[in-house]
């Protein structure tokens, strides 16, 4: 078995569309349209582009415990999920100019430094820095 | 101030309160990502950081969550990576990669990606053109 694909719970496919590839960088994979307002949505770090999809998952928007859950987690500012960086300081500067906010200031964490953000679409995710 | 917030304190005080253990092992970690192509083993990068090779293995272990080992085959391969997209032949990233046997280099990238070195290369191209 091979991890392909993993899912991250959106309130508005669109709207995370633009925050992840416009904001954060990643590339368009997958489109396929399921039904009216939903679609199979993935899409890929542009360093790595064979590498793990993320499916932009309207969730939230049909299914009413995972719009809890997701709500449950953000409210208690805990990340839905993390990527990597290679500085996570530079990121901090990137995205903060580009309008993300951030919850979580770059903090060294033992070997990791780490920052959360807001994706606008209902999560909070942390960025990651091996030290 | 949120959950995750006081989590974040309350485990930077209970884990990472040891500032001379992480030195040690963030300085070990810099060591190998800037060697990986020489010859390593525990002796050296104990003798490296002034530490007992038993301790700084159990250190390493305990903050990266695997061996010093582990770690620069990790980095070998991503290195190795690097140099086949980059256009070099199996042979000469086998050795800029710090590997003596190009056959034992070959079985260990297939054992980690699951394709050969010159399969991984093809496929790079591939979706370079």
């Amino acid at each position: 078995m091979k991890v392909q694909v993993v899912s991250i719970p959106v309130l508005d496919q669109e709207k995370a569309l633009q925050f992840y590839t416009e904001k954060l960088g990643f590339l368009k994979k997958v489109d396929v349209p399921l039904s009216e307002h939903s679609r199979w949505l993935t899409v890929v770090s542009k360093e790595d582009q064979d590498g793990t999809e993320i499916l932009l998952e309207p969730a939230p928007n049909h299914f009413e415990p995972a719009k809890v859950y997701q709500k449950a987690l953000f409210d208690a500012g805990i990340p839905y999920t993390q990527f990597n960086a290679a500085d996570v300081e530079q990121e901090y500067e990137r995205l903060s100019g580009l309008g993300v906010e951030f919850s979580v200031k770059p903090t060294a964490m033992g070997t990791v430094k780490i920052a959360v953000f807001n994706d606008t679409c209902g999560n909070n995710i942390q960025i990651v820095e091996m030290l | 101030m949120t959950y995750y917030l006081k989590e974040i304190t309350r485990i930077k005080n209970a884990c990472y309160g040891n500032q001379g253990q992480l030195d040690t092992v963030i300085g070990t970690r810099h060591y190998i990502n800037n060697n990986y192509d020489q010859e390593l083993n525990l002796d050296l990068l104990s003798h490296v950081r002034f530490t007992s090779k038993f301790h700084l293995l159990r250190l390493f272990k305990r903050y990266y969550g695997q061996t010093p080992g582990q770690y620069l085959t990790d980095r070998r391969i991503a290195k190795a990576k690097e140099y086949l997209m980059a256009g070099s032949t199996v042979t000469e990233t086998c050795f800029n990669i710090g590997f003596e046997s190009p056959s034992s280099f070959c079985t260990l990238f297939k054992q980690r990606t699951g394709m050969t070195p010159a399969e991984f290369q093809k496929k790079s191209n591939f979706h370079k053109s």
